[in-house]
């Protein structure tokens, strides 16, 4: 007899998302991912002038919301053919990398890091061998004892206070928790230092995008001017001030979060570089033009595609083909006008809502039939996880430098074999491995920026701005890495206005239903075969799904509409 | 004393966008100069730098609670878990940094929570329901007398 178990935020509109796994002798048989995400978004820009969809679009979603106006603005150009100017393109990938440094830090920390730190453990901890214990992980300075014993101080008093709040949603005591009081202790310090952290990365975005949240993009470049001598412009008081956050930032990953993932990785290894490895094809975009965004082989991510875990080849991925990108809805509550097996390339994309779903509140959905209001993306009908560890994935099959070395360095430190990157801890690693990228290719770019300035002022071409230049007819798609995985949106334009607008997220990828042939995507087939030690409190499946950073890593808490923690669980 | 009015909420989603309607609204109000409007969006942790610059902070959200929409309440959180029941993820951030700033400083801003029942928020637009539009004016009166 099989017990099938319901992990579901309940009152979460953005990002909900919602689990059922069949549980069978203590081990996960069959699980089913269902989530809401905004679709529908065509609704919102269609007959807009396509100059303005990116603030639109920017609104889709609080987490990654530069990467959707980014992704919007490539879309437009390509549909339009503008190439911006050098100095705009890396205003963008400083941009980028900010936003997945600070999105891959506040993920790890505040969303997945208690699926492996145990709170109140910590409370137990020794401060001088927690001391000791940090100061050879790495130089980070804030390692002494006293520091440690505040930090539980004050944390002791805060849990004391009946208040749990951000420690409320644990399954403190779990035996799956491995980590010593100790190394829980670090842990801790390093979540409260890395939400003081975030504020500062963050206002990188503020220069360069006039405001944060939602930055201002625009169609043709970037909508600020840089000049060193002007009080009014970004200048070089600004600049350094930029410089001096991506060094912080550098250090803070370098010295706090790479070892912080290490230490966890060491502990947990035997076990979870073995469960939740899921599919086995990864998809990559790829992202980081040191070119113009057309030269793809001037990504610091490359594009491609890995399948069946074969890291000796690199599929290519053109994402304008009809032929290769579909969506389809036959688990999906929606229809569409070629009906239910027909998947559509999102050139022709249709979203025409058709809930059959159970009504509110109910015990389990129809997996039978339709179960999600996510779509189900295919490449030439093959599912595909994308995400960093896609990414890190297809850089080390093309044995693109640095990513190589380091996954190499980092296996051979923890004395696991490539296979140990297809699973629950890989991801998680390569996360943490790809965050110390992007503060370096950070710097990077923000050199070749004050490089090119000497010579090259220009962050915006005018030229195909007005649109009696444009062509009647126009289509075009934006590619970007988002920090959760491959993003397309897909625009055609009419007469100058969006005629179509289509959105493909990362979450859709990982998240969606089955397809008719009953072949799973990423989110439902990396739970099989995961022990579950109790199905009362599914600590199991949180890491699995927290390791994809699903569009809201919390959604898969439960609560109740009070925000009380609940579960739902039945025989089966 | 420096105070900032932060509207927040998803302006693609219907009614759950009013905390930006009302800060779209009171920019066309004169208002004292030490008070400082900011549209949050869906900000999250991305609002957390803001938010220490100022000494009192008046939000302002959608809630889908029992009441009939358009019902304006007024609260004053001394917790997270004093905020009503969460409209969408974007609280999260904020009432993660409440907390902390709680547990890391001990200093916090005082923070006063202006909620607006609301109808619709699951399907995507741009307009707000009647009932919530028409609770707009009544806000902005309500925000003026507070400052």
């Amino acid at each position: 007899m099989s017990k099938r178990i319901v992990v579901d935020p309940i009152t979460r509109i953005e990002g909900h998302l919602r689990i059922e796994a069949e549980i069978e002798n203590g081990v996960i048989k069959d699980a089913f991912s269902s989530g809401t995400m905004v679709r529908g978004i065509e609704k919102i820009v269609r007959e807009r002038d396509p100059r303005d969809v990116w603030a639109f679009v920017g609104r889709v979603c609080g987490v990654c919301t530069s990467t959707h106006s980014l992704c919007s603005v490539r879309a437009v150009e390509n549909a339009l053919e503008i190439v911006i100017p050098p100095n705009a393109e890396m205003v963008r990938n400083i941009m980028a990398n900010v936003l997945f440094m600070h999105d891959h830090v506040v993920h790890f920390y505040h969303l997945h890091a208690f699926d492996w730190v145990d709170v109140v453990s910590a409370l137990k901890a020794d401060p001088s061998a927690a001391s000791a214990a940090a100061s050879k992980l790495s130089d980070w300075p804030k390692s002494s004892t006293g520091y440690f014993k505040g930090i539980q101080d004050r944390v002791k008093k805060f849990v004391e206070s009946g208040q749990l709040g951000i420690f409320a949603n644990g399954y403190w005591g779990h035996p799956a928790y491995k980590l010593s009081p100790e190394q829980n202790l670090i842990a801790v310090a390093h979540y409260l230092e890395a939400l003081e952290w975030q504020k500062e990365i963050v206002k990188v975005h503020a220069v360069f995008g006039g405001k944060n949240p939602h930055p201002n993009y625009v169609v043709g470049g970037m909508p600020c001017s840089i000049n060193l001598d002007e009080a009014n412009a970004i200048n070089a008081e600004r600049l350094a001030f930029v410089k001096e956050k991506l060094l912080e930032a550098k250090t803070f990953i370098n010295q706090v979060y790479v070892p912080d993932i290490l230490m966890i990785a060491n502990v947990y290894k035997n076990d979870w570089s073995k469960i939740g490895g899921g599919i086995r094809n990864y998809l990559a975009y790829g992202d980081f033009p040191m070119g113009s965004y057309g030269e793809t082989e001037t990504y610091k991510m490359p594009r491609g595609i890995i399948l069946d875990r074969d890291l000796s080849k690199v599929h290519p991925v053109d994402a304008n083909s009809p032929e290769e990108i579909k969506e389809y809805i036959y688990h999906s509550w929606y229809t569409y006008s070629k009906g239910n097996s027909e998947g559509l390339h999102p050139y022709e994309g249709e979203t025409e809502l058709n809930y059959t779903g159970p009504k509110p509140p109910y015990d389990y959905l129809d997996v039978n039939d339709k179960y999600s209001w996510i779509k189900t993306p295919r490449w030439k009908e093959q599912p595909m996880e994308v995400g960093p560890l896609a990414r890190m994935l297809v850089a080390y099959a093309a044995g693109k430098q640095p990513q190589k070395d380091l996954i190499d360095s980092v296996l051979n430190e923890l004395e696991l074999s490539a296979d140990a990157l297809f699973s629950t801890l890989g991801r998680t690693a390569a996360r943490a491995l790809e965050s110390k990228l992007n503060a370096d290719w950070a710097l990077e770019c923000f050199e070749r920026l004050m490089d090119n300035l000497q010579g090259d002022s220009r962050m915006f071409d005018p030229e195909k701005w007005k649109d009696e230049q444009w062509a009647n007819k126009s289509h075009g798609v934006g590619l970007t890495e988002a920090p959760r995985g491959a993003l397309a949106h897909f625009i055609v334009i009419d007469n100058k206005r969006v005629k179509n607008y289509q959105m493909v997220v990362p979450t859709t990828w990982n998240a969606s239903p089955r397809d008719e042939k009953g072949i799973l995507s990423a989110y439902e087939s990396s739970l099989i075969g995961t022990p579950v030690h109790d199905p009362n409190i599914p600590l199991e499946i949180l890491r699995t799904i927290h390791s994809f950073d699903p569009c809201l890593a919390c959604a898969v808490h439960l609560y109740d509409p009070n925000g009380k923690y609940v579960h739902a669980v039945d025989t089966f | 004393m420096e105070t900032l009015i932060l509207g927040v909420g998803n302006l693609l989603l219907e009614d759950e966008g009013v905390g930006i309607h009302v800060i779209r609204a009171l920019e066309k109000e004169p208002l004292p100069p030490n008070v400082h409007l900011m549209d949050g969006g869906t900000g999250g942790f991305h609002l957390i730098s803001w938010l220490e610059k100022y000494d009192r902070i008046i939000m302002i959200d959608a809630t889908l609670d029992d009441n009939a929409p358009g019902t304006i309440r007024v609260i004053s959180p001394q917790y997270a878990s004093d905020f009503p029941p969460l409209m969408s993820a974007h609280e999260i951030g904020l009432k993660d940094m409440i907390e902390v700033m709680q547990l890391s400083s001990g200093k916090l801003p005082d923070i006063l929570l202006i909620v607006i029942s609301v109808l619709n928020i699951s399907n995507v637009g741009m307009n707000l329901s009647p009932s919530v539009e028409a609770a707009i004016p009544e806000v902005i009166q309500m925000l003026k007398t507070l400052v």
